[in-house]
């Protein structure tokens, strides 16, 4: 029985918790600058990675880079407050549907949510479309 | 030998919890009023899901590793009393015994499967010291390091509570609101400056730092970093994770080992993947944390800019 209102205490606490957090407002979504902001990201997460051509989302949430030395595409999404980072490599890519100047995307990760990437121009979505569709497996 | 009633009915973790919870409301008030402490609500909602999970966990488990401890215990090799010594011996060797275990937790993937549950955060404030693993039976170390005092005589309900008092130690340690404690403290014992290093994914800062509570461990067996100001931490793992599902955090490294022994050429592969360090494969096509630094000194020595070597 004891456990039980420890449970409960437990739930309320952390719900309390994380209410005052939002509350707060502590959270500073994550944006990128712009190209080189991305790709400095990128030279951090992974040394020696040497960018090829990138796009970033006209709202700054995403960016697609291209790897110069190897045959992969590196993707920045905004998470929160911080960016989480793949480098996609044949077969990783589950689907790839594109609305307007919309990606969404899904990929063959379990700890990778489902991400919406924002382009300019319908063309250049169904440009890098086509990449990640390439890297379907 | 029978233990006082205060050490077998008194759990020191239970009693700090409300301090846990009030520390992180501090914590966040701090960070509005300063800016100088980072949080994400669904980051910090997913560290105290995690946390929780944790002492259901426990208790679901701890009578199969109660039992263990009792059973180690009729067959220690002496017997070690209750005395004031005793119990500073205890918590030094604790300590002691967690920085090995805390080491092979960074350096063995089927440790570390466990462990990466905590180091999943990119953040790092007082929640994050709650991001606690769901499955830690399953590396059974309790079967060893965890019962290795208990084999040598002390009284399994003195472990437990030398180890919770370890575990409260850690919490404040998780925060960027202290900069920096007394030179003195900062010698001895571990501190956020410390700590932050150890939760860091800087390459200089990967699998440094291993203290509990003592960063002396670290000192003696070369595995410390002092935090540098020209290089701030980046905080989460080598890929980090894109959610907050308490479920895949919890899970996600014991799957992948399983995809990977699974999907191996040979048993030697396949033990390979369990035992070796993180990042590990046999074609060389992932990187290990010495690999990454190994990478990153390279770079950092062409261009003529050579990091200060860990101690």
């Amino acid at each position: 029985m004891i456990i039980l209102w420890v449970l409960l205490g437990s739930v309320i606490g952390i719900s309390a918790m994380v209410a005052v957090n939002a509350w707060l407002g502590l959270n500073t979504p994550a944006r990128l600058t712009g190209l080189d902001d991305a790709i400095a990201r990128l030279d951090t997460d992974s040394v020696g990675f040497e960018a090829g051509e990138g796009v970033v989302a006209p709202d700054g949430k995403s960016a697609l880079v291209t790897d110069a030395a190897q045959s992969r595409l590196a993707l920045l999404v905004a998470r929160g407050s911080d960016f989480v980072i793949r480098y996609l490599e044949p077969g990783q890519v589950r689907s790839v549907a594109t609305d307007g100047t919309d990606i969404a995307l899904k990929l063959n990760d379990f700890t990778f949510a489902p991400a919406h990437l924002a382009f300019e121009t319908p063309d250049q979505a169904r440009d890098w479309a086509g990449r990640l569709e390439a890297l379907q497996g | 030998m029978e233990a006082p009633a205060f050490v077998e009915n008194f759990d020191p973790v239970w009693i700090a919890i409300p301090f846990f919870v009030l520390s992180v409301f501090g914590e966040m008030l701090f960070s509005r009023l300063t800016g100088k402490a980072r949080f994400e609500a669904r980051d910090s909602a997913a560290s105290l899901m995690m946390g929780l999970g944790n002492t259901v966990s426990g208790v679901i488990f701890g009578g199969v590793i109660g039992l263990w401890a009792v059973f180690v215990y009729e067959h220690r090799l002496t017997t070690i009393s209750f005395a004031w010594w005793a119990w500073i011996l205890a918590f030094v060797l604790d300590d002691f015994l967690y920085y090995w275990s805390h080491r092979w937790a960074h350096t063995v993937r089927w440790f570390w499967a466990d462990h990466v549950v905590h180091h999943s955060s990119q953040h790092y404030n007082l929640t994050t010291a709650l991001r606690q693993p769901w499955l830690s039976p399953l590396t059974l170390k309790f079967l060893w390091l965890g019962s290795t005092l208990i084999f040598l005589g002390f009284h399994p309900a003195m472990v437990a509570f030398v180890g919770s008092l370890n575990l409260i130690y850690q919490f404040w340690i998780h925060t960027e609101a202290i900069r920096k404690m007394p030179a003195w403290f900062e010698a001895v014992m571990n501190t956020p400056s410390h700590h932050r290093v150890h939760h860091a994914t800087n390459p200089l800062y990967l699998d440094r730092n291993y203290a509990g509570v003592f960063i002396i461990w670290d000192k003696m067996f070369g595995t410390f970093q002092p935090e540098l100001d020209d290089e701030p931490c980046r905080y989460g793992i080598v890929k980090n994770l894109g959610t907050y599902n308490p479920v895949k955090i919890s899970f996600h490294e014991w799957w992948g080992i399983l995809k990977d022994m699974a999907s191996a050429k040979n048993p030697k592969d396949a033990l390979m993947y369990l035992l070796a360090p993180p990042g590990w494969s046999p074609d060389g096509s992932r990187a290990t944390s010495t690999q990454i630094l190994a990478r990153w000194k390279a770079r950092q020595a062409g261009e003529g800019d050579v990091p200060d070597a860990a101690e």
